[in-house]
């Protein structure tokens, strides 16, 4: 926590903070998805409970990124009233940590597409396997959580890493990220093609 | 006792670890003894208005019952002992109906122990307490703290974005895609200004002599007393009294990946 500067502590809960709003705005979405397929509703669109953790990362790149923001937006998120409670700092933790996990892999030193899809698919492991345990899944037909687990990587990869992706470049591209490692590759990047 | 007097920390890890020890259990009575035990704790200790509950409870509800019916269609049906249930024009195996009320009830459980911790919870003294209990750094619950805060400065922030697009002829999107692509134009925007923000609020912590010490004092100081004890207490007798009164109706059941 030393080798951060207050500014990217700062600004990763900021980006908590916002994607903690986006994370319960999302919530009636994925009841209303649930409504209608059953359990795997929250699946399909489940990537966009992890971006926060990639966008932090993709932006900061420093070691707990991905960890500390989607810790603080599940606190967030309950300070905000969310319904699932304190149990979702929890969640929120585990879910830091798959992408964590893959960004550690890399030493922290490759932020490419395929890492961040990468990373996405790492929370939708840690947390499909904590919700095996904690929402009784078992309980469903071994090819219906198969179904669950497929469409929830996909969405971690596409939703998470892609989408996050997108998202941090757009900003980058604004100049607002001047004093970040992403903003800082960016500029490097446009003096190499100039 | 008043639940609003609790220590928030040991609030939250009371709930976690009821949480924990309702996953291990998996039949229909533990939750629904527990679940009618929170509530009655929520009502007699938690001073909590029954509108204001009720209006948090009912999605949960819906979740609950989107779970009970899933779990009876899609249940594993390989090992059942061929009694069945019969509702109207649909047949369900015994075995599948008690798994999905197990399944659904385990859900509200969930939900009601989350219930009991929002509405009596005040938030800066949760954060207080995660910092001066769990050890939580400085810099990141002032870091917080701070992005909380700026919350009601985004939604200001948008209405002037979205008016700002308008005087430049630009309109509130139609149907679906429209607004789809309304979000798109105000996402950047809005990030970006909240990061410059952020970044300035960063430098004036610093400038005011915040370096994030974990040696600092509090005006407001969280403590733990006594009462703190006897709610985890409470919360550990009503799990007990359910497990036992499960255990002596016959239903009680391990989880062990049911089915």
């Amino acid at each position: 926590m030393n080798k951060w500067k207050m500014r990217e502590i700062v600004v990763m809960s900021v980006l908590s903070v916002v994607f903690a709003v986006v994370y319960l705005a999302f919530l009636p979405v994925g009841k209303l998805l649930v409504g209608f397929f059953g359990p795997i509703g929250y699946d399909l669109i489940f990537g966009i409970w992890f971006i926060v953790s990639i966008i932090a990362a993709y932006i900061i790149r420093k070691p707990g990124a991905a960890f500390l923001s989607e810790t603080i937006a599940a606190i967030i998120e309950v300070m905000l009233g969310n319904a699932v409670g304190p149990m979702l700092i929890v969640s929120g933790m585990i879910q830091g940590l798959g992408a964590e996990a893959v960004f550690a892999a890399t030493r922290y030193r490759l932020y490419n597409v395929w890492v961040l899809m990468g990373a996405g698919m790492g929370s939708a492991l840690f947390s499909f396997v904590w919700g095996y345990f904690i929402s009784g899944y078992a309980a469903l037909a071994t090819s219906y959580v198969a179904a669950m687990f497929i469409a929830r990587m996909i969405s971690g990869a596409v939703i998470a890493g892609l989408l996050g992706k997108a998202l941090s470049d757009a900003l980058a591209k604004t100049g607002v990220l001047y004093n970040f490692a992403l903003g800082k590759e960016h500029r490097r990047n446009k003096h190499g093609a100039a | 006792m008043n639940l609003q007097e609790l220590n928030p920390s040991v609030k939250a890890i009371t709930l976690i670890v009821a949480v924990f020890l309702l996953a291990f259990v998996f039949d229909p009575i533990t939750p629904l003894v527990f679940s009618l035990g929170i509530i009655t704790i929520t009502f007699l200790f938690g001073h909590v208005s029954f509108k204001r509950w009720a209006l948090y409870f009912i999605p949960f509800f819906i979740i609950a019952f989107g779970f009970f019916w899933t779990t009876l269609v899609f249940s594993d049906s390989s090992n059942h002992s061929g009694k069945l249930i019969e509702a109207g024009f649909l047949t369900f195996p015994l075995e599948g109906f008690q798994v999905a009320v197990s399944l659904a009830l385990r859900v509200l459980g969930f939900a009601l122990l989350s219930l009991l911790f929002i509405l009596t919870t005040n938030k800066t003294d949760f954060l207080l307490s995660l910092m001066q209990q769990l050890k939580l750094s400085p810099k990141i619950a002032y870091g917080v703290l701070a992005g909380y805060r700026f919350l009601p400065l985004m939604l200001t922030e948008l209405k002037t974005i979205r008016m700002a697009h308008r005087i430049r002829g630009i309109h509130r999107g139609k149907g679906i895609s429209g607004r789809v692509r309304e979000l798109k134009r105000y996402v950047i925007p809005l990030l970006a200004s909240a990061i410059r923000k952020a970044e300035r609020t960063a430098v004036a912590m610093e400038s005011k002599g915040f370096t994030g010490s974990r040696q600092r004092t509090f005006y407001r100081t969280m403590n733990i007393s006594y009462k703190d004890w006897v709610f985890l207490g409470m919360v550990l007798a009503l799990y007990g009294v359910s497990v036992y009164t499960s255990v002596s109706w016959g239903y009680f059941e391990w989880y062990n990946g049911q089915l």
